[in-house]
């Protein structure tokens, strides 16, 4: 092949909506000290070609969520419950060998730490031809080719040479291109990026952005992009989940996310990030700390930091349609995991919940 | 210096000090930093050298926060620890309140006949109470076997104040001003959150009373939630202790919250200096321009026209000659790649009052305020605050008042 750019294999015809459907998902991790419930019910879709961010801050479970859905959850940790359904496949049933072949071939992964990731004693180019020539049926020479090819894709000069590097030799933003050279080698439907750009500076990471839109769009690609990042979230993605302790808090396409946010723990991240041209002479803060995963409170989990936390906090809330007005067709659905009425009032219940709402609220806690 | 003083010093209530140009409290002159590359068939013989800090000036006047940015490996935090001595200069002068701290001269200036100087350890450690700093690192900066109280009790009894009873009083009161509970005194770091563990750095550092503190990026570790409580700590110590810092970060808008001025660091040089308003809305300096253009901005309708750089940081083992930033300059592009930036190393000047710049055609940049701004999004920002279509950023959460109490 002559072109840099590499040829989009034809994919099969959609069968739904979305590419990627996780439904209830549950990884607990059995500790000595108790059981961590990593994640918890976690639910998300994503739709063919389109970019979910997963924000939250450490320990909330976004990355878990992801090793959950390639199956690499290890000891003592276990996928309890659930289902994640790609093209309507649940990659939960699959045997070891059929996982394997999914893992890097319709997904693939990148990693925040293009360092740990990449192996110190094999070349770039070599790392990449052994990704090709696992999931591809092709010659070493052909694979060698495909993966100088790649390197050119994501815009390293000189790509022939440094195919023959090793990882060492190369910077952190050329690491994270290899790292992206690699996932994109085999032309998976979706890319499952976790931190991508974290470890880079502000310009390397602007790079490593512009190529994953430009990338994204050529491929036609779906991808999950996990990140603590709101201004990264705000700039790729297209809907945007938050999640808090194990759980998805809030839900909606990323316009309605940072303008009209709905979940209390939503609202205080975003006025509590310092903004680029807006000075304030004070942030506001979410008081107090993330619950620890070994004692979560009954009822929200994010009640003891809540300003407006009430009695009906004591039941968890369930995730909720909250959707302002009418939803545009083919626009998800704004869903928030907060007892407050859709309009961020308070709700009309008293100190016990309705039995509609105590109703709701079981079900939330069943495993679908 | 008497046990008593010291409590009194530093439970004392200051009085605000307003900044003016005559009152400079740390004044750094052509710092030059070099670490030798050690090679050669012993691997002892010095074969070439990083110039992690290469000739920095600046004035810090007293009670202003001035912020220091620039990417991994501009030199930063070299700098702060060069300014403390924490790391041995390789040449130049700072002087606090009119004391020099170190004066060493150029390899040049030694020729000449001038005499290197350094303040004596003895003299270190009273200007040491004035000077101190607060780390990056929560986890690697406490000693994990030392209980809070001998962590931000150490200073004091360093610095004369034996008696412990009255020590003890000296870190309960620090701990509730850093919004610690004072009976974790006796606690270790261990069983601390991060955020928390910062704010024992902060107490250690205020604890011998000082007056200028080095913050080297002390919220990067932390989460966005635990970041702002710091950063309005970090505010509220100031204006409460009339405290003046250096705030070094990598995230911009960071910065450009906490601070009255900013100097943006490219590979050892300073390249820019200005107001922070000035800076972040009229950058004169295109590597200015490039950071801001990079930052992912948290409105999803923000759009920039992206300056995207080319190619990673040159080694500061080898610098570009000429402007350091050429190499991936795109205002040098835009001009058609002039000779002289590759040739001769612009000077750190003037441009406008109160800002200067190290680029040879900053005075150029004017002409382009238009492209700047659409760089740096601010062209975007205007046009949504212009139309009604956009909702403002989220309002802070206010809570209204609950029909009961709240649960315990």
């Amino acid at each position: 092949m002559t072109s840099t750019r590499p040829a989009v294999e034809a994919r099969p015809a959609p069968r739904g909506e979305n590419l990627l459907e996780i439904r209830g998902l549950r990884t607990h991790f059995f500790t000595q000290d108790g059981t961590v419930k990593a994640v918890d019910g976690v639910s998300l879709e994503i739709k063919y070609g389109q970019t979910l961010g997963v924000v939250g801050e450490s320990g909330c479970g976004k990355s878990i969520t992801a090793l959950s859905v390639m199956r690499l959850i290890e000891r003592p940790g276990r996928t309890v419950a659930g289902e994640v359904l790609l093209d309507g496949r649940n990659l939960l049933d699959l045997t070891d060998e059929d996982m394997s072949e999914v893992r890097g071939n319709a997904i693939s992964m990148v990693f925040q730490e293009p360092m740990t990731s990449l192996n110190p004693v094999f070349t770039c180019g070599d790392q990449i031809a052994e990704a090709v020539a696992l999931h591809k049926n092709v010659s070493r020479g052909e694979a060698w080719d495909r993966a100088v090819e790649m390197l050119q894709h994501v815009g390293i000069a000189d790509a022939e040479r440094r195919a023959k590097s090793y990882p060492h030799q190369l910077s952190g933003g050329m690491r994270q291109r290899v790292m992206i050279a690699m996932a994109l080698s085999t032309n998976p439907e979706l890319l499952i990026a976790d931190e991508p750009t974290t470890a880079l500076d502000v310009t390397i990471q602007a790079q490593i952005l512009e190529l994953m839109k430009s990338l994204r769009e050529q491929n036609k690609m779906a991808i999950m992009l996990i990140t603590h990042d709101l201004g990264v979230v705000a700039e790729m993605a297209d809907e945007v989940a938050v999640m808090y302790a194990g759980k998805v808090v809030e839900r909606a396409d990323v316009d309605t996310v940072y303008e009209q946010p709905h979940h209390p723990y939503t609202q205080g991240l975003l006025a509590s990030i310092p903004r680029l041209g807006e000075k304030r002479d004070r942030l506001e803060v979410i008081r107090g700390v993330v619950p620890n995963p070994l004692n979560l409170p009954a009822g929200c989990l994010f009640k003891r930091r809540c300003p407006f936390a009430m009695p009906i906090c004591d039941n968890p809330p369930p995730l909720r349609d909250v959707t302002a007005g009418i939803t545009p067709v083919g626009a998800s659905r704004h869903l928030s995991r907060c007892w407050l009425t859709p309009s961020g009032g308070l709700p009309e219940v008293g100190v016990e919940p309705t039995p509609e709402a105590a109703a709701e609220s079981a079900a939330a806690l069943t495993v679908e | 210096m008497s046990e008593g003083s010291v409590v009194a010093a530093a439970l004392e209530a200051p009085v605000a000090i307003v900044p003016s140009d005559d009152d400079v409290l740390i004044s750094v002159r052509n710092v030059v930093k070099y670490f030798d590359i050690k090679g050669g068939l012993l691997g002892t013989s010095s074969v070439g050298a990083v110039r992690a800090v290469d000739g920095v000036s600046f004035d810090v006047r007293r009670g202003e926060t001035l912020g220091l940015v620039g990417e991994s490996g501009c030199g930063k935090t070299t700098l702060g620890k060069v300014i403390l001595r924490l790391l041995p200069p390789t040449s130049g002068e700072v002087v606090f309140k009119g004391e020099r701290i170190f004066d060493v001269p150029t390899a040049a200036e030694r020729k000449a006949g001038k005499k290197s100087f350094q303040a004596s350890n003895a003299k270190m450690k009273t200007i040491r109470r004035d000077l101190q700093v607060v780390f990056q690192d929560p986890y690697a900066s406490l000693n994990p076997r030392m209980s809070v109280g001998e962590i931000i009790g150490e200073g004091p009894m360093v610095h004369g104040l034996s008696n412990k009873t009255k020590r003890e009083a000296l870190v309960r009161e620090l701990l509730g001003k850093v919004g610690l509970n004072q009976s974790h005194i006796h606690r270790y770091p261990h069983e601390f959150s991060g955020g928390q563990r910062q704010r024992i750095g902060i107490a250690r550092a205020l604890a011998v009373n000082p007056d200028f503190i080095v913050c080297d990026e002390p919220v990067s570790a932390l989460d966005v939630s635990i970041q702002s409580q710091v950063l309005n700590l970090l505010d509220d110590l100031q204006k409460e202790f009339g405290l003046t810092y250096l705030f070094i970060a990598h995230n911009l808008a960071v910065v450009e919250h906490i601070s009255d001025r900013v100097g943006v660091m490219y590979l050892g040089k300073l390249v820019e200096l200005a107001d922070v308003d000035e800076l972040y809305t009229n950058p004169r300096h295109p590597y200015t321009v490039a950071l801001l253009s990079a930052i992912p901005n948290p409105n999803p309708r923000v759009r920039k026209k992206r300056l995207v750089l080319k190619g990673d940081i040159p080694s500061p083992a080898a610098p570009p000659s000429g402007c350091r930033f050429h190499t991936r300059c795109w205002l040098r592009e835009r001009l058609g790649n002039p000779e002289r930036c590759a040739a001769e190393e612009p000077e750190f000047r003037d441009v406008a009052p109160g800002h200067q710049s190290a680029c040879h055609f900053a005075e150029e940049m004017t002409n382009m305020a238009d492209e700047v701004a659409a760089a740096i999004g601010l062209a975007d920002q205007a046009r949504l605050a212009s139309t009604s279509a956009v909702v403002a950023p989220p309002a802070p959460v206010s809570p209204p008042t609950p029909p009961t109490a709240p649960p315990a």
